[in-house]
């Protein structure tokens, strides 16, 4: 009977053990104390202050801005990727290693260099004053540091996989007729998608979750540029503890249910490709 | 549809490629490029394709120039080693994907397309296999749909980059006949490429030899099987056992007698293993040996002797070797029933007499 359960890799109940424990500590006890605390308010409570003008402007900017960043990030960290595993040019290791620079460097100093950059008087931002573009200090400041934070998501999870696509398969596509841009739309993407997905979500979530660089950068202007996790810390400022976590609580749920779409997604793109569809070939 | 080469040369970097490569290939003829690795039989094979660029000469499909044809507008079906098909699609959508991409105008209906690519995994008798993935496919059943891909487009010629080499003996031997069969229904130009020389004298009409980015001979495999034009040749086509004269001077000199501009010392026989008899008593002109093993391996018999400190291969029928009884450490003499004889390397070759 105990035959039957063996398993030939050893450990298995122990690791689930380990991972389970691991998992509880850290992510599942926070989050529950979490719950717990908000549901010291009653519905009425909680839902005046989850959807206080303030809180509602401030979902809007960070998931807008958030959305926004992984957007532009999944484009340009496509090409980056795309051009880091397929040619090889002088200083390919100095850009592969800058990559992921914003990874490393504490969010603070981003978001403070940034400021720098895009402020009126910036070396960025001096030329774009006169054109009308205010960078620091707006919503679209905010893009700017979240697309910096989130780059490297997108990329180092896109490199394998582009890796992975062997040029011969490229190759044949042109050889049965396929223009570049055929070959980019048929055959490329449909293998990068489901990676390009997950780039997408990391960054997203990383996001959704940014404090240090942003409110440098973002003039932190109640209704117009104050993002979620800043009003939570202003509302742990002014000692109102069961405020914050009612607003933690928004936005767990949201960004519960976002990845739980994205993961969704990702499932269907990953699997359509090697499961079985009988009706496929009768459709056609 | 004919292809011509000529005069082709590749290079990368210091690396010769390729050096001065000629060879027509008339409409209907399968071709094998053969060589060990690196002599340069894919890239001329992907020159062949458009998916490499020569450095000097030129590919003519039937008399015309190719320079200027992208890889997809030269109607050529490509099939490579690994089959590279996409990953993504169904096997239908694999086959379909050269008629989908076609230009509106020109592009089948999908009523059309569904009965050629049903027709075509016919031909590869896949046609069960549709709805799978290629991950589903084992790697035999793998290579027969990136053939129906490359069929798909009706191509004028078909190039297959090493089809059969990630498969095992068994499965090999069956898509071999199999290409053979293809290539006569659909009438069209055929080159592949192989390192492995049995697979290159069974399937193809012609064999094309190379090695480090030269064609050492090109013949029917008959021809370069029993009269290699060169040692290379001969080494890569089969086992071989090489005499020198210094050591072997009585098979090497018989040989040379009738070639009076070589001097005997600079000669070099060779003789294919099932070339050599055996015999128990002593012969004019043989050469004296020693068994060493004897090893029944399939329908042969292979036999390894000692002349002086240099090893013979001999393989023998069954028959004969029952009837011979050889036994480790027996004294023996041999006799070459087909000899060819080159000049030593240095020494320009030279055409050899056979037979003693």
């Amino acid at each position: 009977m105990s035959a039957s359960r063996r398993q030939i890799l050893p450990g298995f109940g122990l690791s689930l053990a380990c991972t389970l424990a691991y998992l509880s500590l850290l992510i599942l006890l926070p989050l529950s104390g979490l719950a717990f605390r908000a549901s010291h308010l009653s519905p009425a409570e909680f839902w005046a202050i989850a959807t206080g003008e303030r809180a509602l402007a401030s979902y809007r900017v960070t998931f807008g801005a958030s959305l926004l960043a992984a957007t532009v990030n999944a484009f340009f960290g496509l090409i980056v990727a795309w051009i880091l595993v397929r040619y090889s040019f002088p200083g390919k290791r100095a850009i592969d290693a800058l990559v992921d620079l914003p990874f490393a460097l504490p969010t603070a100093v981003a978001g403070i260099t940034l400021a720098t950059l895009y402020a009126d008087n910036g070396w960025i931002g001096r030329y774009l004053e006169p054109l009308g573009v205010k960078v620091a200090f707006t919503p679209f400041g905010i893009v700017v540091a979240l697309t910096f934070i989130g780059l490297p998501f997108v990329v180092r999870t896109l490199q394998p996989v582009i890796e992975d696509i062997e040029p011969e398969v490229e190759e044949a596509a042109a050889s049965l007729g396929a223009s570049r841009w055929q070959t980019l739309i048929r055959v490329l993407f449909p293998a990068i998608f489901p990676a390009l997905l997950t780039g997408f979500t990391l960054a997203f979530s990383r996001s959704v979750g940014e404090y240090g660089s942003v409110i440098f950068i973002a003039g932190n202007m109640p209704l117009i540029s104050e993002i979620t996790p800043l009003l939570i810390i202003s509302k742990l400022e002014q000692y109102d503890v069961v405020g914050a976590t009612a607003l933690a609580m928004v936005m767990l749920v949201i960004s519960f249910v976002m990845l739980l779409a994205v993961n969704a997604l990702q499932w269907w793109a990953a699997n359509r490709h090697s499961e079985c569809s009988p009706s496929m070939g009768a459709r056609r | 549809m004919s292809i011509e080469i000529r005069a082709i040369g590749k290079r990368f970097g210091n690396f010769v490629a390729l050096e001065d490569i000629n060879l027509h290939i008339p409409t209907g003829e399968l071709v094998a490029l053969l060589g060990p690795s690196g002599c340069g039989k894919t890239t001329l094979l992907r020159i062949i394709a458009g998916m490499e660029t020569a450095d000097v000469g030129q590919v003519l499909f039937a008399g015309e120039e190719t320079a200027h044809v992208h890889a997809r507008d030269r109607k050529v079906g490509f099939v490579f080693q690994h089959y590279a098909l996409f990953r993504h699609m169904s096997v239908f959508e694999n086959v379909a994907f050269g008629l989908r991409v076609k230009a509106r105008k020109v592009r089948p209906a999908e009523a059309e397309i569904h009965s050629r690519v049903m027709a075509l995994l016919k031909l590869v008798q896949l046609d069960w296999l549709a709805d799978r993935y290629p991950s589903q496919l084992s790697g035999g059943q793998r290579q027969r749909i990136a053939l129906a891909r490359a069929l798909a487009v009706e191509p004028r010629v078909l190039l297959l980059d090493e089809p059969f080499g990630a498969l095992d003996t068994q499965v090999r031997k069956e898509l071999r006949r199999w290409l053979r069969r293809l290539h006569d229904e659909m009438q069209i130009s055929s080159v592949f490429v192989t390192h492995d020389q049995e697979e290159a004298l069974e399937v193809a009409d012609r064999v094309v030899v190379m090695k480090q980015g030269r064609i050492e001979q090109i013949g029917s495999p008959d021809e370069v099987y029993s009269s290699p034009a060169t040692p290379f040749v001969y080494q890569f086509l089969g086992n071989v056992n090489v005499f020198h004269s210094r050591v072997h001077g009585a098979w090497a000199e018989v040989a040379a007698e009738r070639r009076e501009d070589v001097p005997e010392s600079a000669v070099t026989a060779f003789v294919r293993p099932h070339d050599i008899e055996i015999e128990h008593h002593p012969l004019t002109g043989g050469l004296e040996a020693t068994v060493q093993e004897v090893h029944a391996i399939g329908p042969w018999v292979r036999v390894e002797l000692a002349h002086a400190s240099e090893l013979i291969e001999v393989e023998l029928t069954r028959e004969r070797a029952t009837i011979l009884a050889l036994a480790k450490g027996q004294q023996v003499w041999l006799k070459p029933r087909q000899i060819r004889v080159f000049a030593a390397p240095g020494k320009t070759m030279e055409e050899g007499g056979s037979g003693i």
